[in-house]
Protein backbone atom coordinates (compact mmCIF):
# COMPACT_ATOMS: atom_id res chain seq x y z
CA UNK A 1 0.00 0.00 0.00
CA UNK A 2 2.40 2.55 0.70
CA UNK A 3 4.77 1.17 -1.30
CA UNK A 4 2.27 1.62 -4.67
CA UNK A 5 1.56 5.35 -3.39
CA UNK A 6 5.13 6.32 -3.16
CA UNK A 7 5.36 5.10 -6.79
CA UNK A 8 2.52 6.43 -7.65
CA UNK A 9 3.70 9.57 -6.18
CA UNK A 10 7.03 9.64 -8.06
CA UNK A 11 5.76 8.77 -11.69
CA UNK A 12 2.82 11.32 -11.15
CA UNK A 13 6.11 14.09 -10.37
CA UNK A 14 8.35 12.79 -12.90
CA UNK A 15 5.19 13.47 -15.49
CA UNK A 16 4.78 17.37 -13.99
CA UNK A 17 8.47 17.87 -14.22
CA UNK A 18 8.28 16.38 -18.06
CA UNK A 19 5.03 18.89 -18.19
CA UNK A 20 7.27 22.10 -16.96
CA UNK A 21 9.95 21.36 -18.83
CA UNK A 22 8.15 20.85 -22.40
CA UNK A 23 6.03 24.41 -20.91
CA UNK A 24 9.55 26.56 -20.18
CA UNK A 25 10.61 24.68 -23.52
CA UNK A 26 7.62 25.77 -25.22
CA UNK A 27 7.81 29.64 -23.99
CA UNK A 28 11.24 30.50 -25.03
CA UNK A 29 11.07 27.98 -28.61
CA UNK A 30 8.09 31.06 -29.00
CA UNK A 31 9.55 33.83 -27.63
CA UNK A 32 12.67 33.47 -29.91
CA UNK A 33 10.26 32.79 -32.60
CA UNK A 34 8.49 36.04 -32.27
CA UNK A 35 11.97 37.54 -31.67
CA UNK A 36 13.17 35.99 -35.28
CA UNK A 37 9.61 37.44 -36.71
CA UNK A 38 9.75 41.07 -35.70
CA UNK A 39 13.76 40.81 -37.07
CA UNK A 40 12.27 39.92 -40.44
CA UNK A 41 9.67 42.47 -39.98
CA UNK A 42 12.19 45.22 -39.08
CA UNK A 43 14.56 44.01 -41.97
CA UNK A 44 11.61 44.37 -44.37
CA UNK A 45 10.63 48.13 -43.56
CA UNK A 46 14.31 48.98 -44.53
CA UNK A 47 13.45 47.10 -47.93
CA UNK A 48 10.35 48.51 -48.30
CA UNK A 49 12.24 51.93 -47.15
CA UNK A 50 14.58 51.78 -49.98
CA UNK A 51 12.56 50.58 -53.14
CA UNK A 52 9.83 54.16 -51.33
CA UNK A 53 12.88 56.50 -51.68
CA UNK A 54 13.25 54.74 -55.18
CA UNK A 55 9.95 55.97 -56.10
CA UNK A 56 10.15 59.08 -54.74
CA UNK A 57 12.81 60.35 -56.90
CA UNK A 58 11.43 59.28 -60.07
CA UNK A 59 9.43 62.19 -60.61
CA UNK A 60 12.47 64.19 -60.50
CA UNK A 61 14.55 62.54 -62.81
CA UNK A 62 11.75 61.94 -65.27
CA UNK A 63 11.39 65.49 -65.32
CA UNK A 64 15.10 66.93 -65.73
CA UNK A 65 15.69 63.90 -68.67
CA UNK A 66 11.79 65.26 -70.04
CA UNK A 67 13.56 68.72 -70.65
CA UNK A 68 15.88 67.51 -73.00
CA UNK A 69 14.80 67.74 -76.95
CA UNK A 70 13.67 64.62 -78.53
CA UNK A 71 14.75 62.29 -75.38
CA UNK A 72 13.05 58.96 -76.31
CA UNK A 73 9.27 59.80 -75.22
CA UNK A 74 8.82 55.66 -75.07
CA UNK A 75 11.52 55.01 -72.32
CA UNK A 76 10.06 57.69 -70.59
CA UNK A 77 6.79 56.35 -70.12
CA UNK A 78 7.73 53.28 -69.43
CA UNK A 79 9.43 54.36 -66.10
CA UNK A 80 6.39 56.33 -65.13
CA UNK A 81 4.42 53.63 -65.80
CA UNK A 82 6.29 50.98 -63.98
CA UNK A 83 6.17 53.38 -61.31
CA UNK A 84 2.56 53.90 -60.80
CA UNK A 85 2.10 50.41 -60.94
CA UNK A 86 4.82 49.99 -58.02
CA UNK A 87 2.87 52.43 -56.01
CA UNK A 88 -0.71 51.24 -56.71
CA UNK A 89 0.27 48.21 -54.92
CA UNK A 90 -0.32 48.67 -50.97
CA UNK A 91 2.86 47.11 -49.43
CA UNK A 92 2.35 45.80 -45.19
CA UNK A 93 4.52 43.12 -43.66
CA UNK A 94 1.60 40.70 -44.42
CA UNK A 95 3.04 40.62 -47.87
CA UNK A 96 5.33 38.09 -45.97
CA UNK A 97 3.23 35.55 -45.13
CA UNK A 98 1.63 35.35 -49.18
CA UNK A 99 4.08 34.07 -51.39
CA UNK A 100 1.85 35.01 -54.40
CA UNK A 101 1.72 38.87 -53.27
CA UNK A 102 5.82 38.57 -52.23
CA UNK A 103 6.15 37.82 -55.68
CA UNK A 104 3.95 40.08 -57.80
CA UNK A 105 5.78 42.88 -55.45
CA UNK A 106 8.97 41.23 -56.51
CA UNK A 107 7.89 41.30 -60.31
CA UNK A 108 6.52 44.91 -59.76
CA UNK A 109 9.64 46.45 -58.59
CA UNK A 110 11.97 44.40 -60.96
CA UNK A 111 9.67 45.87 -64.33
CA UNK A 112 10.26 49.06 -62.52
CA UNK A 113 14.48 48.34 -62.25
CA UNK A 114 14.24 47.89 -65.85
CA UNK A 115 13.11 50.77 -67.26
CA UNK A 116 14.80 52.96 -64.82
CA UNK A 117 18.38 50.98 -66.20
CA UNK A 118 16.97 51.35 -70.06
CA UNK A 119 16.27 54.96 -69.04
CA UNK A 120 19.83 55.30 -67.87
CA UNK A 121 21.56 53.59 -70.41
CA UNK A 122 19.75 55.59 -73.28
CA UNK A 123 21.08 58.75 -71.24
CA UNK A 124 24.55 57.89 -72.93
CA UNK A 125 23.03 59.47 -75.69
CA UNK A 126 23.12 62.51 -74.85
CA UNK A 127 26.30 64.21 -73.71
CA UNK A 128 24.55 67.44 -72.62
CA UNK A 129 22.52 65.55 -70.29
CA UNK A 130 25.35 63.55 -68.59
CA UNK A 131 27.32 66.94 -68.25
CA UNK A 132 24.34 68.12 -66.38
CA UNK A 133 25.58 68.36 -62.78
CA UNK A 134 21.89 68.11 -61.75
CA UNK A 135 21.60 65.00 -63.77
CA UNK A 136 24.71 63.70 -62.35
CA UNK A 137 23.39 64.05 -58.65
CA UNK A 138 19.92 62.36 -59.46
CA UNK A 139 21.90 60.11 -61.22
CA UNK A 140 24.24 59.79 -58.23
CA UNK A 141 20.99 58.93 -55.69
CA UNK A 142 19.40 56.66 -57.95
CA UNK A 143 22.35 54.20 -57.89
CA UNK A 144 22.68 54.97 -54.20
CA UNK A 145 19.11 53.80 -53.84
CA UNK A 146 19.50 50.94 -56.19
CA UNK A 147 22.46 49.95 -54.43
CA UNK A 148 20.65 49.86 -50.86
CA UNK A 149 18.00 48.23 -52.20
CA UNK A 150 20.21 44.80 -53.24
CA UNK A 151 21.64 45.68 -49.59
CA UNK A 152 18.88 45.50 -47.71
CA UNK A 153 17.47 42.70 -49.87
CA UNK A 154 20.29 40.60 -49.17
CA UNK A 155 20.35 41.81 -45.54
CA UNK A 156 16.53 40.94 -45.37
CA UNK A 157 17.64 37.07 -47.22
CA UNK A 158 19.70 36.75 -44.54
CA UNK A 159 16.95 37.55 -41.78
CA UNK A 160 14.21 35.12 -43.32
CA UNK A 161 17.18 32.50 -43.53
CA UNK A 162 17.89 32.26 -39.65
CA UNK A 163 13.82 32.35 -38.91
CA UNK A 164 13.19 29.72 -41.81
CA UNK A 165 15.54 27.56 -40.42
CA UNK A 166 14.67 28.06 -37.16
CA UNK A 167 11.27 26.85 -38.14
CA UNK A 168 12.15 23.92 -39.73
CA UNK A 169 14.28 22.63 -37.14
CA UNK A 170 13.24 19.76 -34.36
CA UNK A 171 12.08 20.72 -31.39
CA UNK A 172 11.31 24.19 -32.67
CA UNK A 173 9.57 23.46 -35.92
CA UNK A 174 6.60 21.29 -33.40
CA UNK A 175 5.66 24.83 -31.76
CA UNK A 176 6.16 26.47 -34.96
CA UNK A 177 3.22 24.59 -36.42
CA UNK A 178 1.30 24.26 -33.36
CA UNK A 179 1.54 28.71 -33.28
CA UNK A 180 1.22 29.35 -36.49
CA UNK A 181 4.56 30.43 -37.87
CA UNK A 182 4.87 29.36 -41.43
CA UNK A 183 8.06 29.69 -43.78
CA UNK A 184 8.76 32.88 -45.33
CA UNK A 185 9.92 33.49 -49.20
CA UNK A 186 13.24 34.95 -50.00
CA UNK A 187 14.33 37.70 -52.62
CA UNK A 188 15.36 35.57 -55.73
CA UNK A 189 17.33 37.50 -58.51
CA UNK A 190 14.91 37.90 -61.31
CA UNK A 191 15.88 36.28 -64.82
CA UNK A 192 17.88 38.48 -66.77
CA UNK A 193 18.29 41.20 -63.62
CA UNK A 194 22.14 40.43 -63.81
CA UNK A 195 22.52 41.37 -67.32
CA UNK A 196 22.38 45.18 -68.30
CA UNK A 197 19.25 45.50 -70.96
CA UNK A 198 20.56 46.51 -74.42
CA UNK A 199 19.00 49.60 -76.07
CA UNK A 200 18.71 49.20 -80.01
CA UNK A 201 19.28 52.52 -81.68
CA UNK B 1 25.83 27.14 -76.34
CA UNK B 2 24.27 30.69 -75.32
CA UNK B 3 23.13 28.50 -72.26
CA UNK B 4 26.41 27.24 -71.97
CA UNK B 5 28.33 30.50 -72.19
CA UNK B 6 25.92 32.31 -69.68
CA UNK B 7 26.26 29.24 -67.02
CA UNK B 8 30.16 29.87 -67.42
CA UNK B 9 29.88 33.78 -67.24
CA UNK B 10 27.94 33.24 -63.94
CA UNK B 11 29.71 31.29 -62.60
CA UNK B 12 32.95 33.29 -63.23
CA UNK B 13 31.59 36.32 -61.99
CA UNK B 14 30.57 35.02 -59.16
CA UNK B 15 34.15 33.97 -58.02
CA UNK B 16 34.28 35.86 -54.67
CA UNK B 17 37.55 37.56 -53.97
CA UNK B 18 38.62 37.62 -50.54
CA UNK B 19 37.36 40.05 -48.45
CA UNK B 20 40.54 42.42 -46.71
CA UNK B 21 41.17 42.22 -42.83
CA UNK B 22 41.82 45.74 -42.30
CA UNK B 23 44.30 46.40 -39.90
CA UNK B 24 45.49 50.59 -40.40
CA UNK B 25 43.05 53.84 -41.61
CA UNK B 26 45.25 53.42 -44.82
CA UNK B 27 45.95 50.30 -46.65
CA UNK B 28 47.54 50.24 -50.03
CA UNK B 29 47.83 46.87 -51.40
CA UNK B 30 48.91 48.18 -55.01
CA UNK B 31 52.56 49.44 -54.06
CA UNK B 32 51.52 52.98 -55.09
CA UNK B 33 51.89 55.48 -52.02
CA UNK B 34 55.18 55.82 -50.49
CA UNK B 35 55.93 54.85 -47.02
CA UNK B 36 56.21 58.63 -46.07
CA UNK B 37 52.51 59.38 -47.80
CA UNK B 38 51.13 55.97 -45.81
CA UNK B 39 52.47 57.05 -42.85
CA UNK B 40 50.90 60.56 -43.20
CA UNK B 41 47.44 59.10 -43.59
CA UNK B 42 46.99 57.10 -41.46
CA UNK B 43 48.34 59.15 -38.63
CA UNK B 44 46.03 61.66 -39.86
CA UNK B 45 43.06 59.41 -39.68
CA UNK B 46 43.67 58.44 -36.87
CA UNK B 47 44.04 61.77 -35.19
CA UNK B 48 40.50 61.87 -36.55
CA UNK B 49 39.09 59.20 -35.43
CA UNK B 50 40.42 60.32 -31.72
CA UNK B 51 38.93 63.37 -31.77
CA UNK B 52 35.79 62.55 -33.64
CA UNK B 53 35.17 58.77 -32.99
CA UNK B 54 34.25 58.55 -37.17
CA UNK B 55 36.09 56.29 -38.64
CA UNK B 56 37.28 56.45 -42.49
CA UNK B 57 39.78 54.26 -43.61
CA UNK B 58 41.06 54.23 -46.88
CA UNK B 59 42.00 50.91 -49.04
CA UNK B 60 44.04 50.59 -52.46
CA UNK B 61 44.06 47.17 -54.37
CA UNK B 62 44.80 46.44 -57.99
CA UNK B 63 41.60 44.76 -59.27
CA UNK B 64 38.27 43.30 -58.90
CA UNK B 65 38.53 41.06 -61.72
CA UNK B 66 34.79 41.63 -62.76
CA UNK B 67 33.76 41.24 -59.26
CA UNK B 68 30.87 44.14 -58.70
CA UNK B 69 32.91 47.41 -57.11
CA UNK B 70 29.58 47.78 -54.94
CA UNK B 71 29.25 44.45 -53.58
CA UNK B 72 33.50 44.41 -52.58
CA UNK B 73 32.93 47.75 -51.02
CA UNK B 74 30.17 46.61 -48.86
CA UNK B 75 31.29 43.37 -47.45
CA UNK B 76 34.56 45.03 -46.44
CA UNK B 77 33.07 47.89 -45.06
CA UNK B 78 30.63 45.70 -42.95
CA UNK B 79 33.27 42.99 -42.50
CA UNK B 80 35.65 44.93 -40.94
CA UNK B 81 32.73 46.79 -38.61
CA UNK B 82 34.17 50.41 -39.61
CA UNK B 83 32.99 53.21 -37.37
CA UNK B 84 30.91 52.94 -34.07
CA UNK B 85 28.84 50.40 -33.13
CA UNK B 86 26.57 53.53 -31.29
CA UNK B 87 27.01 56.09 -34.40
CA UNK B 88 27.17 53.76 -37.57
CA UNK B 89 30.18 56.15 -38.18
CA UNK B 90 32.55 54.99 -40.52
CA UNK B 91 33.02 55.05 -44.56
CA UNK B 92 35.17 53.43 -46.61
CA UNK B 93 37.59 54.81 -49.53
CA UNK B 94 37.95 52.25 -51.86
CA UNK B 95 40.30 52.42 -54.89
CA UNK B 96 40.53 50.18 -57.62
CA UNK B 97 43.68 50.87 -59.09
CA UNK B 98 43.99 49.09 -62.34
CA UNK B 99 40.30 48.95 -62.57
CA UNK B 100 39.50 52.67 -62.55
CA UNK B 101 37.06 52.84 -60.17
CA UNK B 102 36.96 53.69 -56.84
CA UNK B 103 33.81 54.16 -54.57
CA UNK B 104 33.22 55.85 -51.19
CA UNK B 105 30.92 53.58 -49.36
CA UNK B 106 29.57 55.42 -45.88
CA UNK B 107 28.10 53.97 -42.99
CA UNK B 108 24.49 54.62 -41.99
CA UNK B 109 25.46 57.01 -39.27
CA UNK B 110 26.91 59.17 -41.99
CA UNK B 111 24.14 59.78 -44.82
CA UNK B 112 22.82 62.29 -43.63
CA UNK B 113 26.18 64.40 -43.74
CA UNK B 114 27.31 62.80 -46.57
CA UNK B 115 24.55 61.96 -48.60
CA UNK B 116 24.77 59.77 -52.43
CA UNK B 117 25.04 63.14 -54.36
CA UNK B 118 27.60 64.54 -52.41
CA UNK B 119 29.93 61.56 -52.65
CA UNK B 120 29.60 61.36 -55.91
CA UNK B 121 30.49 64.96 -56.36
CA UNK B 122 33.45 64.79 -54.06
CA UNK B 123 34.51 61.31 -56.74
CA UNK B 124 33.88 63.37 -59.58
CA UNK B 125 35.03 66.81 -58.53
CA UNK B 126 37.72 66.26 -55.99
CA UNK B 127 39.51 63.11 -56.50
CA UNK B 128 38.70 61.75 -59.97
CA UNK B 129 40.55 65.22 -61.26
CA UNK B 130 43.77 64.10 -59.89
CA UNK B 131 43.68 60.12 -60.34
CA UNK B 132 43.70 61.52 -64.11
CA UNK B 133 46.87 62.99 -63.79
CA UNK B 134 48.31 59.98 -61.74
CA UNK B 135 48.43 61.94 -58.67
CA UNK B 136 46.96 59.41 -56.63
CA UNK B 137 48.13 60.66 -53.32
CA UNK B 138 46.88 64.25 -54.13
CA UNK B 139 43.47 62.76 -54.76
CA UNK B 140 43.34 60.55 -51.54
CA UNK B 141 43.80 63.24 -49.17
CA UNK B 142 41.73 65.82 -51.76
CA UNK B 143 39.28 63.29 -51.23
CA UNK B 144 39.28 62.59 -47.60
CA UNK B 145 39.91 66.32 -46.76
CA UNK B 146 36.30 66.67 -48.55
CA UNK B 147 34.86 63.78 -47.35
CA UNK B 148 35.99 65.50 -43.67
CA UNK B 149 34.79 68.43 -44.44
CA UNK B 150 31.31 67.30 -45.33
CA UNK B 151 31.09 65.28 -42.16
CA UNK B 152 32.43 67.90 -39.43
CA UNK B 153 30.50 68.38 -36.39
CA UNK B 154 28.83 65.40 -36.80
CA UNK B 155 29.84 63.36 -34.35
CA UNK B 156 32.04 64.06 -31.32
CA UNK B 157 34.63 61.81 -29.08
CA UNK B 158 33.69 62.32 -25.68
CA UNK B 159 36.26 62.17 -22.79
CA UNK B 160 35.18 58.47 -21.15
CA UNK B 161 35.63 56.79 -24.26
CA UNK B 162 38.44 57.64 -25.58
CA UNK B 163 40.10 56.86 -22.81
CA UNK B 164 38.56 53.37 -22.45
CA UNK B 165 40.19 52.54 -25.66
CA UNK B 166 42.99 53.67 -24.77
CA UNK B 167 43.21 51.62 -21.35
CA UNK B 168 43.43 47.79 -23.14
CA UNK B 169 44.43 47.63 -25.69
CA UNK B 170 48.16 46.45 -25.83
CA UNK B 171 47.34 42.88 -25.29
CA UNK B 172 44.75 42.44 -27.78
CA UNK B 173 45.71 44.69 -30.35
CA UNK B 174 49.46 42.26 -30.09
CA UNK B 175 47.42 39.00 -29.94
CA UNK B 176 45.17 40.11 -33.17
CA UNK B 177 48.86 40.98 -35.30
CA UNK B 178 50.01 37.22 -34.02
CA UNK B 179 46.92 36.24 -34.95
CA UNK B 180 47.05 38.22 -38.50
CA UNK B 181 50.37 36.99 -39.38
CA UNK B 182 49.60 32.97 -39.00
CA UNK B 183 46.73 33.51 -41.06
CA UNK B 184 48.31 34.89 -43.81
CA UNK B 185 51.29 32.36 -43.73
CA UNK B 186 48.82 29.69 -43.85
CA UNK B 187 47.25 31.00 -46.33
CA UNK B 188 49.75 31.90 -48.47
CA UNK B 189 50.89 28.13 -48.27
CA UNK B 190 47.16 26.86 -49.07
CA UNK B 191 45.91 29.18 -51.77
CA UNK B 192 49.44 29.79 -54.09
CA UNK B 193 48.71 27.74 -57.30
CA UNK B 194 44.96 26.90 -56.95
CA UNK B 195 44.83 29.28 -59.46
CA UNK B 196 40.85 30.21 -59.72
CA UNK B 197 41.06 32.56 -56.69
CA UNK B 198 40.90 36.08 -58.23
CA UNK B 199 44.21 37.35 -56.20
CA UNK B 200 47.05 35.52 -57.20
CA UNK B 201 49.69 34.92 -54.81
CA UNK B 202 49.13 34.70 -50.66
CA UNK B 203 46.54 37.78 -50.80
CA UNK B 204 47.85 40.84 -50.86
CA UNK B 205 49.02 41.35 -47.15
CA UNK B 206 52.50 39.25 -48.75
CA UNK B 207 52.56 42.87 -50.64
CA UNK B 208 54.36 45.98 -48.44
CA UNK B 209 50.54 46.65 -47.90
CA UNK B 210 49.26 48.04 -45.11
CA UNK B 211 51.02 51.02 -43.87
CA UNK B 212 54.04 52.27 -42.10
CA UNK B 213 54.42 51.93 -38.38
CA UNK B 214 52.46 50.04 -36.42
CA UNK B 215 48.67 49.04 -37.20
CA UNK B 216 46.19 49.55 -34.21
CA UNK B 217 43.20 49.89 -36.50
CA UNK B 218 39.96 48.36 -35.48
CA UNK B 219 36.44 48.42 -36.59
CA UNK B 220 34.21 49.55 -33.78
CA UNK B 221 31.19 47.88 -34.50
CA UNK B 222 29.35 50.24 -37.43
CA UNK B 223 27.23 48.98 -40.24
CA UNK B 224 26.36 50.10 -43.47
CA UNK B 225 23.35 49.80 -45.69
CA UNK B 226 24.88 50.33 -48.87
CA UNK B 227 24.90 54.42 -49.28
CA UNK B 228 27.95 56.14 -51.28
CA UNK B 229 28.68 56.41 -54.73
CA UNK B 230 31.08 55.23 -57.02
CA UNK B 231 32.92 56.50 -59.81
CA UNK B 232 35.92 55.72 -62.86
CA UNK B 233 38.38 57.92 -64.00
Amino acid sequence: MKRGMILGCSIGGIVLIIIAILVIWGISAYNNLVTLNETVNQSWSQVENQYQRRADLIPNLVNTVKGYANFERGVLTDVVNARSRVSQMTVTSEVLNDPQAFQRFQQLQGELSNALSRLLVTVENYPELKANENFLQLQAQLEGTENRISVERRKFNETVQTYNTTIKRFPTSMFAGIFGFKVKEYFKSAPGSETPPKVEF
Amino acid sequence: MKLVAAVLFITVSFAQPEIPDIKNWANDFTNTLLQDELQNLNYNLKTYQDTTTNQLVMLMIPTLDDYPLEDFAYETAAKNKIGTKEHDNGALLLIVKNDRKLRIEVGYGLEGALPDALASSIIRNVIVPHFKKNNYYAGITAGIDAIISAIAGEYKADRDSSEEDNGTPGIITLLMIIFFLFTFLFRGKRRRGIGPFIFTGGGWGSSRGSSGGFGGFSGGGGSFGGGGASGSW
